[in-house]
């Protein structure tokens, strides 16, 4: 029993979740509202999305590359998808996703070509690409935002759906969106190509050490491909579902989140040099900076703060796993 | 080929192409006086951030938070030259108090580096991470001193640095060719220099050879946000006012000047020569943009692939040396 107890304290998550507790605690106890059902639900919804891209930015992290260019594959994936329905005049929802999806699959089969084909540093690479996506999109599709009366029903109605609903004391209800059920499913697919998968196993062997896996025999180009394209298709997914819950889409939104989402899956504690961290890890992060976005204001720091915590944020859990690894690797002599 | 200078032969043969090409389709509206001071007046405070980024670079580095450390230090310079000067100071005690911005500035800068410097050497954060962290925070806290606003109305005597001239030489152009000058020098005759790029190339063996990389590191760093500070005096004085989330565009061009530059993203290998080449090129581009009225998302397009091009130009090079048995890569 005690050994099984200093097992789970040997992991960065259960620490993230105990502060994730605290916080939670003292938040209410500032402002009882936010341990309510309906505050959770709330938040649930809103930070969906930014799980989505976490996840994608997780698998990249463990791959031992970066991949900033996210954001701009997810606002030109919700723009463009919803441009098409707009001027097709088609209004299905799985519509919107499939053009969403592709546009990101292949924005991420670009990032995909430069890294794998011509093993370019992912950062450079995927800075180049920020920009070079981000500004294709405003010069080549447009920079006209669409506000809630031009957008296609199909998104507001998705935006609505919920799961369940409750009813509060004065009759109107409120739900559990069908966001959680996208989250979920994108949390259970990609965990399960990374445990069982012989895929998920080259991630993590690409990430932990590159030229033994190229020696064990992995297919390093095909995997960090993959990896990629898979990191597009959920920032398309990532797209539609954020124009869905803002019903309105602006193609300069998105970008300029990266750190948040990147400060969010550090937290998690996987690590830059790629070979470890969970998924449940990354999850726990992105509810832990959805909390402090949003509840900054209620703690009488003005939003200002906000870029400073999630700079911050990012240099905390970023060192304290880097200086784990640096005592271990100084221990076992080896040079990093 | 042609040896170690082949890159920047190659690279020099770029700029007066691009030169050409502008003169040629732009005639009249490239070939302007305007035009000139224009392009001379971006040069200095972008090219010392290229410098800069240049330095953390060799090290087999990067320094993301290049941009931000210019926004905390010209806050902290804004602040002390509106908050201590006002109009009915005497000039000695304005020239005191633009000194004391200016070494405030400075320090500043140095405090910044120091942080980068320390967390990449003693908590061991890898470059990419960590100054992706100090990028947010040094923003963060410019934003929080200045609740986001902006802060105008410097002295006269400051806005002389950012707009006077030494004979027909503008004084920010002086202060980028002596610090061009001082890297170049450090980099190539002093032992620090070597060291950099001895580190860059190979750590472990640099390591091994004797040398403090620690130490080394940290005063990569310092010295990158040293000339991080100097860019945003001129910077904050070309324009007489401080904004923070200014200049983050500078931020992807500068990478995109060093390796066009010529300078390795893995380490060991750049010139300032080539660093410097590769701003002109980018001003002279920048400016036949604006006289063709691109749209800044489309220059943005650009840059990114540029950068890309480069990198893959670089790719091929490389694999093309590496055959021909010129070039002795490591593992």
């Amino acid at each position: 029993m005690n050994t099984k107890i200093k097992k789970i304290f040997k992991h960065n998550e259960i620490y993230l979740f105990l502060i994730i507790i605290v916080f939670s605690l003292i938040i209410t106890s500032i402002n009882p509202a936010f341990l309510t059902l309906e505050n959770l639900f709330d938040l649930t919804k809103s930070s969906a999305g930014m799980g989505i891209l976490a996840i994608g930015f997780f698998i990249v992290l463990l791959s031992g590359g970066i991949d900033v260019s996210f954001t701009a594959i997810a606002i030109a994936g919700q723009y463009i998808s919803a441009n098409v329905l707009m001027a097709s005049g088609v209004d299905n929802i799985f519509l919107a996703f499939l053009i969403s999806c592709s546009v990101g699959v292949f924005l991420g089969a670009v990032n995909g070509i430069f890294i794998s084909i011509f093993k370019l540093s992912t950062l450079i690479v995927t800075l180049g690409t920020l920009s070079a996506f981000h500004g294709a999109l405003l010069a080549f599709v447009g920079t006209k935002a669409i506000n809630t009366a031009e957008l296609p029903d199909c998104f507001k109605v998705f935006g609505h759906k919920n799961i369940f609903m409750l009813s509060r004391a004065d009759g109107t209800s409120y739900g559990l969106s069908v966001y959680v059920l996208i989250l979920i499913g994108v949390v259970i697919f990609s965990w399960l190509i990374l445990k069982y998968t012989m895929l998920g196993r080259g991630i993590y062997a690409i990430g932990g050490n590159r030229e033994s896996a190229l020696r064990s025999g992995f297919n390093i180009v095909g995997i960090q491909f993959f990896i990629y394209c898979y990191v597009g298709f959920l920032a398309g997914i990532m797209g539609v579902m954020h124009i869905s819950l803002l019903r309105y889409s602006n193609p300069m939104y998105i970008v300029g989140t990266e750190l948040s989402v990147i400060a969010a899956v550090v937290l998690g504690g996987a690590r830059i040099t790629g070979g470890t961290g969970s998924i449940l890890g990354t999850l726990l992060g992105v509810v832990m900076i959805s909390i402090l976005e949003k509840n900054l204001v209620l703690m009488g720091l003005s939003s200002y703060w906000h870029q400073f915590f999630v700079g911050l944020i990012i240099i905390v859990g970023v060192s304290i796993t880097s200086y784990q690894n640096k005592r271990r690797s100084i221990e076992s002599l080896t040079f990093r | 080929m042609l040896g170690k200078y082949a890159k920047t032969i190659v690279l020099f043969i770029i700029m007066v192409g691009v030169f050409a090409v502008m003169v040629i389709f732009l005639q009249d509206k490239f070939l302007t006086v305007t035009n000139f001071q224009s392009i001379s007046s971006q040069i200095p405070e972008f090219g010392l951030l290229a410098l800069a980024m240049m330095l953390a670079m060799m090290t087999g580095g990067i320094d993301l938070s290049v941009v931000s450390i210019t926004n905390l230090t010209g806050v902290v310079a804004a602040i002390i030259l509106t908050k201590f000067a006002g109009p009915q100071m005497g000039e000695g005690q304005i020239i005191l108090i633009i000194i004391l911005a200016i070494l405030a500035a400075v320090a500043a800068s140095l405090v910044c580096g120091f942080i980068n410097g320390f967390l990449i050497v003693y908590v061991g954060v890898p470059p990419i991470l960590a100054t992706l962290g100090t990028m947010g925070l040094f923003l963060g806290i410019a934003v929080v001193i200045t609740e986001g606003h902006g802060v105008t109305g410097f002295p006269d005597k400051f806005l002389y640095i950012g707009s006077g001239t030494i004979g027909v030489i503008p004084i920010p152009l002086i202060i980028f060719i002596i610090c061009t000058l001082i890297v170049a020098l450090a980099l190539n005759k002093t032992s620090l220099g070597l060291s950099i790029q001895m580190l860059g190339s190979n750590p472990v063996a640099a390591r091994f050879a004797g040398i403090n990389n620690n130490s080394v590191l940290v005063k990569t760093y310092l010295m990158t946000g040293l000339l991080a500070g100097i860019s945003s005096i001129i910077m904050i004085s070309r324009v007489n006012s401080m904004r923070p989330g200014y200049g983050y565009a500078y931020l992807l061009t500068a990478i995109l000047v060093i390796v066009l530059g010529g300078v390795n993203p893995s380490g060991g290998f750049g010139t300032v020569s080539g660093v410097v080449m590769g701003v002109i090129i980018l001003q002279l581009l920048q400016s036949g943009f604006n006289i063709l009225a691109f749209s800044p998302f489309f220059k943005k397009f650009i840059w990114g692939f540029m950068l890309l091009l480069v990198m893959v130009i670089n790719f091929i090079i490389a694999g093309y040396q590496q055959r021909s048995g010129k070039l002795k890569t490591r593992a």
